[in-house]
């Protein structure tokens, strides 16, 4: 192979699509950007028309204000339409919270939201399982079936042709098995209550809301984002049996769910 | 409990930075700069309803009496309770306050 041959292949963008969200990172930055071909390799996109992402470049003043602005511990993102900046990230993780984020922003006009959930498939369809650190989201995945497992960390949630789905995400918490890049048909979402015994308790849309909203990833404070992301959780609500899930961390639950 | 009485001309309008929606016949309101959300119950959320920026407290005392069928005097004591918590939670303001 020809140096310009190499050069070419070096400086070539890394697509990649979570949850059909198409993204591509375009830097110089070769071994951060080596770390994410390693981390998102089972997300690949093929196309180039999604989120065009410039990772590290110097500053480029823009004509017009970001819509959506954010900094998180020394990395910046800024988003324009479909064309976004990460700006002074300094390693892979930083590099992973500002996708996550930058996905918040992009799944709002597409009816989709990313919640702290574990997604397990059974039978065809997602059980989603939502709640904060240590409500069990990682006993749940470990106590599944090999390869049933979307997430045990980070949902994503989306509704396409009428149908609300969990798609498979690389954000992985403790379980730190490969991702899935598979989608499902939600069947149920159960908010998880550590307990003596185990048992399901059906609730209201209401309550649901109450309980996943602080499990919600959403950074925006504008107004007309958090109606958008208010009209897609009720939505969600109001489509999706939902429950509350007293959870003893063994593997009963499956037991008490398939009744 | 809040204790502040107001008067019945006094005029409250929804803080505008608020996002809120009905569901299940009830309000539930996000608070976009601390992410907090609050919860309102079927009164308090026919009351939320009401509260336009230009209908008097009084007004809405009236209708919300006619409509539950209920004494005035009662509602109005419930609504300044509530107009009053809701005020200092910063999700109403006065017509002379802004958030």
């Amino acid at each position: 192979m020809g140096r310009l041959a190499r050069i070419s292949a070096y400086t070539r963008p890394l697509h990649i699509s979570i949850g059909n969200v198409s993204m591509s990172l375009n830097s110089s930055d070769q071994p951060l950007l080596q770390q994410a071909r390693i981390r998102y390799r089972d997300f690949p996109g093929s196309r180039s028309d999604g989120f065009q992402i410039t990772l590290n470049r110097p500053a480029n003043p823009s004509p017009s204000p970001p819509n959506f602005e954010y900094c998180l511990r020394g990395s910046r993102l800024r988003v324009s339409h479909s064309k976004a900046e990460f700006i002074d990230v300094a390693h892979e993780y930083a590099l992973d919270s500002l996708i996550r984020i930058l996905l918040t922003v992009a799944l709002l006009p597409k009816d989709g939201f990313l919640l702290h959930a574990a997604s397990v498939v059974r039978e065809g369809k997602a059980h989603v399982f939502v709640g904060r650190s240590g409500a069990g989201k990682s006993t749940v995945a470990s106590l599944s079936p090999e390869g049933t497992v979307l997430t045990d960390e980070i949902s994503l949630l989306r509704k396409t042709d009428g149908v609300w789905r969990a798609h498979g995400t690389p954000f992985w918490g403790e379980f730190r098995a490969g991702g899935i890049n598979e989608s499902y048909p939600v069947a149920a979402i159960h908010c998880l209550v550590q307990a003596a015994e185990t048992r399901l308790e059906p609730i209201r849309p209401k309550d649901l809301l109450r309980a996943i909203l602080p499990c919600v990833l959403f950074f925006s404070s504008g107004t007309e984002a958090n109606g958008d992301l208010l009209n897609i959780l009720m939505l969600f609500a109001q489509s999706i049996p939902c429950f509350r899930l007293h959870f003893r961390k063994d593997p009963s639950f499956w037991g008490a769910i398939a009744q | 409990m809040t204790s502040l009485h107001q008067d019945a001309s006094a005029v409250f309008r929804r803080n505008p930075k608020l996002a809120w929606r009905e569901i299940d016949g009830e309000v539930v309101i996000i608070s976009p700069d601390d992410s907090v959300l609050h919860e309102l119950n079927e009164t308090a959320s026919a009351v939320w309803r009401h509260i336009d920026g230009k209908l008097p407290l009084g007004e809405i005392v009236k209708t919300l009496a006619e409509t539950y069928d209920a004494p005035v005097e009662t509602v109005q004591a419930d609504v300044e309770e509530l107009a009053a918590d809701l005020t200092a939670k910063n999700l109403l303001l006065t017509s002379e306050g802004e958030g």
